[in-house]
């Protein structure tokens, strides 16, 4: 078709009208009179253009409106998932089975993760132990820890994986002498891996170094038993315990296992009034020391003679042969002891805290002869951990020194902070390389970091003791370029496969199907399960020693008649912190030691009677800082601040260990100091006793150290209700007996209680309506140890600010939930002689020897809140379930609330922690706040804030129950604090379910509410602490002349005065 | 205006002023430049009121961690900065409202710097309650308005709340009382402006402020009963505020904070301490502006009794405290009060026992009184004294009460002293602007008192032994 066809715009177009051909080239037919539309001067003169003022007119209007766009607040965008994950449901949580392990502790936990971020660890209900440790809980920070390495690095830059592997396996295979250094490996799979990798290169070597060693117990037990392990120690079947100097409530061995089976003992009720005791023989003041029934004060170089001085008494009475005897200055109340030890056959426990074989036998010769091996000592079933060797670790510094290693791989140990040997030969290895995930004391020292991943990024599986194994499965992906440490080994020794299906072939071999149908079927059960429990574990067989016992036995008594203490002995223990492998978490570094309830710092402890004595302070107070003193041991010299500690053995220090790192990370950098040089190698293994201490009298220095509780006694207050068990079986009430009135006429008259004289309360209306649900609270005294472990999980669950040192030390910590720690005082208002204000100032004083209670004090949930009444705004307000409500956003922060409760529980915000560069710890960095609990809110500055019983968790457990059309069952719902104890001292649950174990809890004689007399009727309440250290004669005879036993009867409870009580 | 003369009173003005005299001596310092001596003070003032400024807005930019409270300790200089203003301002009040209605003519040279001190002692007070909240921002949550926020009320259970009403009450009433007796005197100033043809904002302010005051009966009559009404809505306000302001306290459960003598123990106080306040600022104005004829060892003596009567009840008010604490057997608070008096906190107690109820008692001697070196010392006395006293009931009373595992110490910081001696700063700087710029004693009520005609006459008349004729 022809194109004749004659398309215009217009008629100017058709037109062919030359002027607009010439403007059609221009975009505007007629130019944009811009300077008519912009001139403000309305003369029309359209060529003045925009003149100086328009101009800044312009700008200024530009500005402005550019500057007010950019005011608006940052748009952060919330991206949903394009596919979402199946297993992942916004705002409900996924629960993962895993484990935890870092060579110390082991634990079978559930890892709690939101929207992919894993945010807490809960106890696995499959494994035995009904609690978690603090510092498993405060672990999953360690996932976000920004001190982490993002890469490998070669000579602290980064290096491709690939790049380092070359490099590595090539001067790998040009080694002759490969050693391996790890902790102890309790991982079938990993030992796998490391034989793989020892087959490639067949020079290599593994060492298990552990940071704090037992090796003497493996050693004792491998001379009398043949076999080199951590035996399984079962206090739940002990009715005496004696502890010499181990921390087994605190932090000996496994504590999680020991405090819980321990706690099964000390629930006397009026059906079954029973239970264990408790007898420790310490220096300082530890937790088991603090939770004793009886408490010797004992020098370390003593512990020998304690132990040797027992055995002895016990061979007299069963009519065996003793030892070289060692004089302990405790020979009657050993004496005593052991004819309740020989009383209790198989039903007791001798345990030793000393790294000293020879101790180590003679215990083992005591358990052995009480017939407690093969019943409260399980050889057999034996705990898998800390098999880590002394003598082997020693002989790997001395080849290092000379030279004859050239390739090292470190994992999971950091030698060079815990060892100034080590450190000092890992120099002279040629091929160093460490699978830190950080650059630490050691990492730092070795040219190649290979970073390993985070446990929770991770696979792995645990054999901790016979009969259990664990998985640990990853819950995140891979937060940075790291690779976990297996998977380096097996690159490394040029293995095709995985470190997962390393685990996955191990299983199937050890287990095949289990009875569970297919492998893949138990595979995908034990994963979900977390933890595989082989039924039956193999019997018990050893009950006896071996052959060559009692020589051995003779020559360690020998050498203990040897030990001879000098003017100072020191006690290096460890605190919240464990080794100081979690040095760089802020949880950690501020959950208040449970004894001292110092924060933020080690320090020397030390008998505050003796520090007067040399003139060091002794003054607790917020601007009041502590003596700093030096102690010089093995030659080290060390400067430390000195902490009073009430109860350490006169010419003892004690000093904690795992402070005083230097490559940790911002937050653990140059916390506290080092203690580990004072550690020494002798008798073979590590000791952390120095019986040979040369202390400074003088004050050197003065130095802060913060602690939350700045007062010690009880001031004769009736706060801690407590009785002898002896008194508990006469009447469970004891300790909760009513006050009586003496009227003019000598009659008496029971106290009315608080409630009963209410002006508001009537028979008709006894209080408020909980027509839904009462919820309530039982703190046990008597099951509490005090070990902190509840305080850690309610600030993870709850996102409490860390606050730092400076903070704690003006008293500002946020802890929801507290333990208050009481010493005793020898003085009271009836017996003191001073006058009445001479008397309160002894009351302040703590006893020489006292005995110790711990109280854990939340919020109480009073219903009849005096925080709730004085409040302007009603930002705090009662729930009709009972709750204490904090609303955070309607607070003003009169701080009104918090001035009016008499248990200080209120915790006020005095600044914004979430944006303040000074508290840089939790919620500051975007790494760091992903570990925040999504569920609980982010408190502002200027609020109140305080326990809400886990409002989250009720609310949590009340839908779920609801979506399943029925009533929450009891024990649904937990607390986190609850959930968090090993032994189960905290009961939470609903009043109005009449069946609940809190209504019996409260319900029960030992209940008592603190501060009963201010009538604020709190929801939460306390059972009575009962101990066992009445009625026995061997406490009678302490006191008195021997021969006398027929009077210690009647002097028991003249012995007990001096003891207890402070009421 | 009355000529009656009492023939057994002295004369409450000295130097026979007249009615002339009196306008001359009270507008010279505001109509001529301020003194060497004003700047001097003024400058002071201006240097605390900076710092003030700036340790409040780091307080409000960072939070209260800048102050020395904690977690057992949640008040500490803040409300008792607070409560001390707030009894400062006492003395204005009842000296204005109390003795009018009593007919004490003395209290008119003394009412008007005491009605500002009333005014600006409460502004200060106020600014501790805005400053020592968590969130300031949202300072006007305790006031019940309409809102926003749902059905959210504010707790009518809250003494807190309470004292929102009381100071605001307090404070619009005072500022009404003070600003009506003011209007004839600002008339003065724009009548003396136009006649004297002085500076144009002179004119234009004080025609503005006196609010077209014209001086006819009408005027006068309506004056007068304005007076009375609001002297009589202030009286019970003497007594409901101090009253309320104790109930923060005593109706909490604190030890040393809950006891029922708070309200009579803490108006006594509150007198006292404002009285002190007074004769320290009128000590210094009097000399400063050479007001000695209008404020005369008469008033001083008379306030001496004042102060001398009221720290006495305080001191039985300290000794009853004592002995309910015994008395009652209640172990915590027995142990709050030797705490109190021999604890860490000693110091605290001893000095307000010192400056509150021993200094006061030197008045029972005439000489004393009559003395205006002494009654200046007492007067500082007795403000360091009361400062105490409210350190040592709120500090004392929270930092060791029931459980001894939270008992505490408070330490200031240099923010907390620094919004404390700011304040101080703020005050003065508002009274020497008042001082240069408003009349500081209520001339035109003054003028009811003069004998100067009568003196005149009687002078007179023993002169030249007549009566003297009318010219």
């Amino acid at each position: 078709m022809s194109n004749n066809k004659k398309y215009w715009k217009s008629i100017e177009d058709l037109q062919d009208n030359p002027e607009f051909i010439k403007k059609q080239m221009n975009e505007f037919a007629e130019p944009i009179p811009f300077e008519a539309l912009t001139n403000a001067d309305a003369k029309g003169d359209d060529t003045s253009g925009t003149n100086r003022r328009d101009f800044l007119k312009y700008m200024g209007f530009s500005v402005t409106a550019a500057s007010l766009a950019a005011c608006e607040t940052p748009v952060r965008n919330v991206i949903p998932y394009v596919n979402k994950p199946e297993e992942v449901t916004p705002g409900v949580a996924s629960y993962y089975a895993s484990s935890y392990y870092d060579g110390n502790e082991f634990a079978s936990i559930l890892v709690k993760t939101r929207e992919g971020r894993p945010i807490k660890f809960e106890y696995n209900e499959k494994g035995s132990v009904k609690g978690i440790s603090s510092r498993v809980q405060a672990s999953v920070l360690s996932l976000y820890d920004s001190a982490r390495l993002r890469f490998a690095t070669k000579n602290n830059s980064e290096i491709a994986w690939d790049k380092a592997d070359a490099e590595v396996t090539a001067k790998l295979a040009k080694s002759t002498n490969i050693r391996i250094v790890t902790n102890t490996i309790i991982s079938p799979s990993t030992k796998a891996v490391v034989a793989e990798f020892t087959a490639k290169y067949p020079s290599t070597k593994h060492v298990a170094n552990d940071a704090i060693s037992y090796n003497a117990i493996v050693k004792a037990n491998e001379f009398c038993f043949g076999k080199a392990v951590i035996p399984a120690y079962k206090f739940d079947q002990a009715q005496l315990v004696i502890s010499v100097g181990a921390d087994f409530l605190g932090t000996w061995l496994d504590v999680p296992n020991y405090s819980g089976a321990y706690a099964k003992n000390r629930k006397p009720t009026k059906e079954n009034p029973n239970m264990s005791k408790l007898v420790s023989f310490e220096a300082i003041m530890s937790l088991t020391g603090a939770n004793a029934d009886y408490r010797f004060q004992t020098k370390p170089s003593q512990y020998g003679a304690v132990l040797v001085t027992l055995y002895n008494e016990i061979a007299k009475l069963q009519g065996t042969p003793a030892l070289t005897a060692s004089v302990s200055e405790y020979a009657k109340e050993i004496a005593a002891l052991a004819k309740e030890l020989v009383a209790a056959k198989g039903k007791s426990l001798v345990i030793c805290g000393a790294n000293d074989v020879n101790l180590q036998k003679i215990v083992n010769g005591i358990n052995v002869n009480l017939g407690n091996v093969g019943a409260t000592v399980d050889v057999d079933n034996h705990s898998n951990l800390f098999q880590g060797d002394d003598a082997a670790f020693e002989a790997l510094i001395a080849e290092m020194a000379s030279g004859k290693v050239d390739a090292i791989i470190i994992n999971g140990a950091n030698p060079a902070y815990t060892n100034k040997a080590f450190a000092a030969a890992l120099p002279k290895v040629g091929l160093r390389i460490s699978t830190a995930d950080r650059a630490d004391e050691t990492a730092s020292l070795c040219e190649y970091i290979m970073p390993d991943s985070n446990f929770l990024e991770s696979w792995n599986d645990f054999n901790p003791a016979v009969g259990v194994y664990a998985l640990q499965q990853p819950t995140i992906q891979a937060l940075g370029k790291t690779r976990q440490f297996q998977d380096t080994l097996l690159k490394l020794a040029g293995a095709t496969k995985n470190y997962y299906s390393t685990i996955q072939s191990t299983w199937e071999t050890t287990f095949g199907a289990n009875g569970e149908g297919s492998v893949t079927a138990f595979w995908n059960k034990a994963l979900h399960d977390g933890l595989v429990l082989l039924t039956p574990p193999s019997g018990v067989t050893t009950s006896s020693c071996g052959a060559n016992c009692g020589a051995g036995l003779s020559e360690a008594a020998t050498k203990i008649a040897g030990y001879k203490g000098g003017a100072w002995e020191l006690v290096m223990y460890q605190k919240n912190m464990g080794t100081g492998t979690l040095a760089n978490n802020p949880w950690l570094q501020e959950l208040p030691d449970p004894i001292s309830k110092v924060c933020w710092d080690n320090y020397i402890t030390m008998s505050p009677v003796q520090m007067k004595e040399m003139g060091l302070t002794t003054l607790l107070e917020q601007e009041s800082k502590m003596s700093v003193i030096e102690i010089s041991v093995n030659g080290v010299a060390m400067k430390v601040p000195v902490f009073p500690s009430p109860g350490q053995k006169a010419n003892t220090i004690g000093l904690a260990l795992g402070y005083g790192r230097t490559l940790a990370g911002k937050v653990g950098n140059n916390v506290g100091v080092n203690g580990y040089p004072a550690v020494k190698f002798e008798n073979g293994n590590y000791s952390y006793l120095n019986i040979n201490t040369i202390v400074g009298t003088k004050e050197i220095d003065k130095a802060i150290v913060a602690t939350t509780q700045t007062h010690q006694t009880l001031m004769g207050r009736h706060i801690i209700h407590e009785a002898s068990l002896a008194e508990f079986k006469k009447d469970p009430k004891a300790g909760n007996e009513r006050e009586f009135l003496v009227l003019k006429d000598g009659k008496t008259v029971e106290h009315k209680t608080a409630q009963e004289m209410d002006l508001w309360a009537t028979p008709s209306i006894p209080g408020h309506e909980r027509p839904n649900h009462f919820w309530n609270m039982s703190l046990d005294l008597n099951s509490c140890t005090g070990c902190g472990d509840c305080v850690t999980a309610c600030n993870v669950e709850n996102n409490i600010a860390v606050v730092g040192k400076d903070e704690i030390r003006r008293g500002r910590e946020m802890h929801w939930l507290r333990i208050d720690r009481y010493y005793s005082s020898d003085s009271s208002q009836e017996t003191g002689k001073a006058g009445m204000i001479g008397n309160y100032l002894d009351m302040e004083i703590a006893s020489a020897n006292p005995s110790v209670v711990f109280q854990p004090v939340m919020c109480q949930h009073c219903n009849h809140a005096p925080c709730e009444n004085v409040c302007p705004v009603l930002a705090t307000t009662h729930s009709s379930e009972g709750l204490n409500q904090m609303t955070y956003n309607r607070c003003v922060g009169t701080r009104y609330c918090a001035n009016n409760c008499p248990y200080k529980v209120r915790r006020f915000n005095w600044f914004r922690y979430t944006e303040n560069e000074k508290f840089d710890y939790t919620m500051l960095g975007e790494v760091e706040r992903m570990v925040l609990n999504p569920d609980v809110t982010v408190r502002t500055r200027g609020v109140i804030e305080k326990c809400s019983m886990c409002v989250q968790r009720i609310q949590e457990g009340k839908l779920k129950a609801k979506k399943e059309s029925r009533r929450p069952v009891d024990g649904e719902i937990k607390t986190a604090c609850q959930q968090a104890c090993s032994t189960g001292a905290i009961i939470f649950g609903d009043n109005n379910d009449t069946t609940s174990a809190v209504t019996k809890a409260k319900a029960d004689d030992r209940m008592y509410h603190l501060l009963e007399e201010l009538n604020v009727q709190p929801s939460v309440f306390y059972q009575t602490k009962i101990r066992n250290n009445e009625g026995t004669k061997f406490f009678a005879e302490a006191h008195h002349e021997a021969g006398h036993e027929a009077h210690a009867e009647g002097h028991a409870t003249e012995a007990h005065a001096t003891t207890e009580h402070h009421n | 205006m009355s000529h009656y003369e009492s023939p057994l009173r002295k004369p409450l003005i000295l130097q026979d002023k007249t009615l002339h005299d009196i306008t001359e001596d009270i507008c010279r310092p505001i109509e001529q430049k301020p003194t060497k001596l004003w700047y001097a003070a003024f400058t002071v003032a201006a240097v605390c009121l900076a710092w003030w400024i700036a340790c409040v807005s780091y307080t409000l930019g960072t939070g209260l961690g800048t102050w020395g409270t904690n977690k057992t300790i949640g008040w500490a200089w803040d409300i008792t900065n607070f409560v001390w203003w707030v009894g400062i301002g006492h003395a204005g009040t009842l000296i204005s409202a109390v003795l009018l209605l009593f007919r004490q003519k003395w209290r008119l040279s003394i009412n008007r710097s005491a009605e500002a001190m009333t005014i600006f002692a409460v502004i200060c007070a106020a600014s501790f309650i805005v400053s020592h909240m968590g969130r300031p921002w949202v300072a006007y949550w305790p006031l019940p308005l309409p809102n926003q926020f749902g059905s959210l009320w504010v707790n009518f259970n809250s003494a807190l709340v309470w004292d929102v009403f009381a100071i605001s009450t307090y404070f619009s009433v005072s500022l009404v009382f003070w600003y009506t007796g003011l209007i004839p005197d600002f008339a003065v100033l724009r009548d003396r402006a136009i006649a004297k043809n002085l500076a144009p904002w002179r004119k234009s302010f004080y025609s503005t402020v006196s609010f077209g005051w014209m001086g006819t009966a009408k005027n006068w009559q309506r004056f007068e009963e304005v007076s009375l009404v609001l002297a009589g809505l202030s009286t019970p306000l003497v007594l409901s505020v101090h009253t309320i302001v104790s109930m923060d306290f005593a109706t909490s459960i604190i030890p040393g904070w809950h006891t029922t003598i708070f309200p009579p123990y803490f108006v006594a106080g509150a007198i006292f301490s404002g009285f002190a306040m007074v004769q320290t600022l009128l000590i210094i104005t009097r000399k400063i502006l050479n007001l000695e004829a209008y404020i005369t060892i008469y008033h001083i003596d008379m306030m001496n009794r004042v102060i001398m009567i009221t720290g006495s009840i305080v001191g039985c008010a300290y000794i009853t405290e004592f002995f309910i604490a015994w008395y009652s057997g209640v172990e915590y608070e027995s142990y709050c009060f030797v705490n109190r008096a021999t604890g860490a906190y000693w110091w605290a107690y001893w000095s307000m026992m010192t400056c509150n109820v021993f200094s006061p008692q030197i008045f029972w001697s005439k000489k004393a009184r009559t003395s205006v070196a002494l009654t200046f010392v007492v007067s500082i006395f007795v403000n360091i004294g009361m400062w105490f006293e409210r350190y040592v009931i709120i500090v004392s009373s929270l930092h060791r009460d029931f459980l001894p595992s939270s008992w505490s110490m408070h330490h200031p910081t240099f923010t907390e002293v620094g919004i404390f001696i700011g304040s101080l700063g703020l005050f003065f700087v508002l009274f020497l602007l008042f001082a240069k710029f408003f009349p500081v004693i209520a001339m035109s009520e003054l003028k009811t008192i003069v004998k100067s005609s009568s003196t005149q006459a009687k002078k007179h008349q023993k002169e030249h032994g007549e009566l003297a004729s009318s010219h």
